[in-house]
């Protein structure tokens, strides 16, 4: 793993948003890890729309989990993030969750904020 | 016991929360509050959904059929003025007519304007803790205004003397927010609320001119605060599920369970514990605080039995006494990884 995985990850994620749905911008891509434990990739979304998220979730959501696993990740939650109150999905994320996280972020049956836009996730 | 129980605002999230209520016959849960929609105004708190008013009513029936009331949360502390304009005046009225049809049991409000406004509506006018009531005078103040309920200030949840002086002179319910898992006294606290009262306005003609903050300076310094002295945690005025009685026995029975931007399963977490009058576990887990506090610190909850005899009778001179300070030592532990 070297740091040119997380610019070419991002690369990705910008390459595949822009094949879908067209002038999509990812300004920064993060590969972290959490105290609670758990473990992720994620990326800043300019451009991209909460529409346009559930019509491609399923390419999205393999794309996502597709570069986690590429860094070692075992995504199991991989979601993305609107500003509040609005339709703007600001990020990416493919999460390997903590037990904690698991049981706050997949364990209930709908979204777990209304922020959050669930593509996948592991009970 | 009435139990006023936080919700995120989307529709799926009322469902979950609703069901394990009838399921689990959490019978003391007597009402959801939401935030209203950004469009017209911000929220003391981070508001993660823009509900429109036609969702607000479809949910409202939604939990009536529960037999649960919906309250919705009005509560910016700085309204910028705007409420006093011609043009927020009549949108301020056209928003209550509306929830008013949507069939809305309440609304909570922390400018003290909107309470007189409410006043024409049958709506129960509820006043938010960010209106900062924490005496017998601002109590009554807040009632002549035309209140009927109201939210005291956090600060004197542990203050028995207070809140039994303005339980006597006030003919309003009193609700206490029972997981408050703020800093006590917080210097933050009053920029913090106009802060979020701007932000989360993101739509409405208060956002005009809002400044593209570079980060939220009062969520980052508190947590570093309480991370240098762990006993912040401690003297934050939060109320344990098995404490519920000490209010009962002065007729405080309504109790708010604060966390609306938090997650359905921490809110359903935080709701049995509470309906339940007890918990086994991190009390930071169910306490309304930044996440990241539970990452590294463990509140024993049992650990604290007893300590709530000895808060109803404090004076608040901390340098004086170092209750607190001795009880983090024997109850908060750093969670290692």
């Amino acid at each position: 793993m070297e740091k040119e995985d997380i610019n070419a990850g991002r690369r990705r994620v910008e390459n595949e948003l822009r094949s879908l749905v067209g002038s999509i911008f990812v300004p920064e891509a993060k590969l972290f890890a959490m105290r609670c434990g758990c473990y992720g990739f994620y990326a800043d979304i300019r451009g991209l729309r909460a529409d346009d998220v559930e019509a491609f979730s399923e390419k999205i959501k393999e794309v996502m989990r597709r570069i986690g696993e590429d860094m070692g990740l075992r995504a199991d939650f991989i979601y993305a993030r609107k500003l509040p109150g609005s339709e703007e999905v600001v990020a990416l994320t493919a999460r390997e969750l903590c037990d904690s996280c698991r049981r706050e972020l997949a364990s209930s049956k709908s979204s777990p904020r209304p922020d959050i836009i669930v593509l996948k996730k592991r009970r | 016991m009435r139990l006023m129980i936080p919700h995120p605002g989307h529709f799926d999230a009322l469902k979950e929360i609703l069901r394990v209520v009838e399921n689990e016959n959490l019978k003391d849960v007597h009402e959801v509050f939401m935030s209203g929609p950004p469009e017209i105004m911000g929220s003391g708190r981070a508001a993660l959904h823009a509900a429109l008013i036609s969702e607000i009513k479809e949910q409202t029936a939604f939990a009536h059929q529960y037999d649960i009331r919906m309250n919705i949360i009005v509560n910016p502390s700085c309204l910028g003025g705007y409420h006093l304009t011609y043009a927020g005046y009549n949108m301020l009225r056209w928003y209550f007519n509306e929830l008013n049809r949507a069939e809305v049991d309440a609304v909570t409000v922390a400018e003290p304007y909107l309470v007189e406004m409410l006043r024409e509506y049958p709506m129960e006018i509820v006043v938010s803790c960010v209106s900062h009531v924490d005496s017998p005078q601002k109590a009554v103040f807040y009632e002549m205004l035309g209140a009927d309920a109201i939210t005291v200030d956090t600060n004197i949840n542990r203050d028995f003397d207070v809140l039994r002086a303005i339980k006597r002179v006030s003919h309003c319910r009193i609700r206490v927010i029972v997981n408050e898992g703020c800093i006590y006294k917080c210097p933050f606290r009053y920029a913090h609320f106009n802060l979020f009262s701007h932000v989360t306005a993101s739509r409405s003609p208060l956002a005009e001119g809002r400044p593209d903050i570079f980060s939220d300076y009062y969520f980052d310094r508190c947590i570093s605060l309480r991370v240098r002295d762990p006993s912040q945690i401690i003297k934050s005025p939060w109320i344990r599920p098995e404490d519920l009685n000490h209010y009962e026995e002065i007729g405080i029975e309504d109790f708010k369970i604060a966390g609306r931007a938090n997650t359905v399963a921490w809110i359903l977490n935080a709701v049995r514990a509470y309906a339940s009058r007890e918990y086994d576990g991190n009390l930071i887990e169910i306490l309304d605080c930044p996440a990241e506090l539970k990452y590294i610190f463990y509140v024993d909850n049992n650990a604290l039995e007893g300590c709530m005899e000895k808060w109803k009778k404090c004076n608040k001179m901390c340098n004086e006494c170092g209750y607190c300070a001795d009880i983090t030592k024997k109850v908060l532990k750093l969670i290692e990884k």
